[in-house]
């Protein structure tokens, strides 16, 4: 049960999605990956897909402009 | 769908979060601008008074709904995904109804009609639009966003479009550089196809909302068969 945190500031989409993906294969079952950015558009895009995928996701706003998405990893 | 963890650490990050600064004056300052703007307008120029309102109207819009036409057109390959295509397809037959009116009621009147003076972008089609089409297709998605998107994401205050912007401006001013080379060789050489020539303004209308049902019914058949195979 790890928290995985990477870091996607000053990335537009659709590289944070990517990132996520690369990140999630490693991780297991379980596991939260905790995603930083500051693109507003990469949040509908990473849980519009994290949906699609059958993950738990929510996200935050941590400062002005720049939000916390978690993902947990549910197969 | 959330599960208890995630709201644990949700809740835990929004304790350490505190508002700095508080932006009402801001946007109390921006709005007094806008409207001052506009009141300069209606004095010279009641033409771009209404353009400043219906351009702020789109701003706002795009950025509170954060659309996307890049994300509509990536997102269906990328992840499978084609909420936002469907929405561009819904905003197309809007515009498909909404231009066969204005153009019916500009063909009423008028004998001889030229297709030059048809309202609308009629132009002429040929290689030049797929390879425009591709060359823009490359641009958008490497700079993460088309020209409203880009220009939405500076308002909002994403750094990184700023670069983006000094290339669009640079590809502009190409563009209109060399635009009469493009022209001369193919542009000029290619015919302009306007369907209701041949079918009628109705019927063309109709053909283009029916091929629009159809690519929304396969949208939304190609997004249902992607969530379930994740399943």
């Amino acid at each position: 049960m790890k928290e995985v945190r990477i870091d996607c500031m000053y990335e537009t989409c659709p590289i944070p999605l990517l990132k996520a993906l690369k990140e999630l294969k490693k991780m297991e079952i379980g596991d939260i990956l905790i995603m930083e950015t500051d693109h507003s558009c990469s949040i509908t895009n990473v849980i519009d897909w994290a949906k699609k995928q059958g993950h738990n996701v929510d996200y935050v706003e941590i400062s002005e402009g720049e939000w916390e998405i978690y993902i947990e990893k549910m197969r | 769908m959330t599960s208890g963890r995630i709201e644990e650490l949700k809740k835990r990050r929004q304790r350490e979060f505190k508002r700095k600064k508080n932006q009402i004056k801001y946007a109390v300052f921006c709005i007094i601008v806008a409207i001052i703007i506009y009141a300069f307008f209606l004095i010279h120029n009641v033409n771009y008074s209404i353009l400043w309102l219906i351009g702020l109207l789109l701003g706002f819009v795009l950025q509170r709904s954060r659309f996307c036409f890049t994300a509509s057109f990536r997102d269906p390959i990328m992840v499978g995904s084609t909420s936002l295509f469907k929405a561009v397809v819904v905003a197309f037959m809007i515009s498909t109804v909404g231009f066969a009116i204005v153009q019916y009621n500009f063909i009423q009147g008028v004998q001889n009609i030229s297709l030059n003076d048809i309202p609308g972008q009629i132009h002429p089609v040929g290689i030049h639009t797929a390879l425009g089409a591709i060359l823009f297709g490359i641009g958008m998605v490497v700079s993460g966003g088309c020209a409203s998107g880009t220009l939405m994401r500076i308002g909002e205050g994403f750094l990184l479009q700023i670069v983006v912007l000094i290339g669009f401006i640079v590809g502009v001013l190409m563009g209109a550089r060399h635009f009469e080379f493009w022209d001369k060789f193919i542009i000029s050489q290619a015919s302009t196809v306007y369907i209701p020539n041949y079918t009628g303004l109705p019927m063309a209308t109709i053909i283009q909302v029916v091929v629009l049902i159809l690519l929304y019914l396969l949208a939304d058949w190609y997004d249902k068969k992607n969530s379930m195979m994740s399943m």
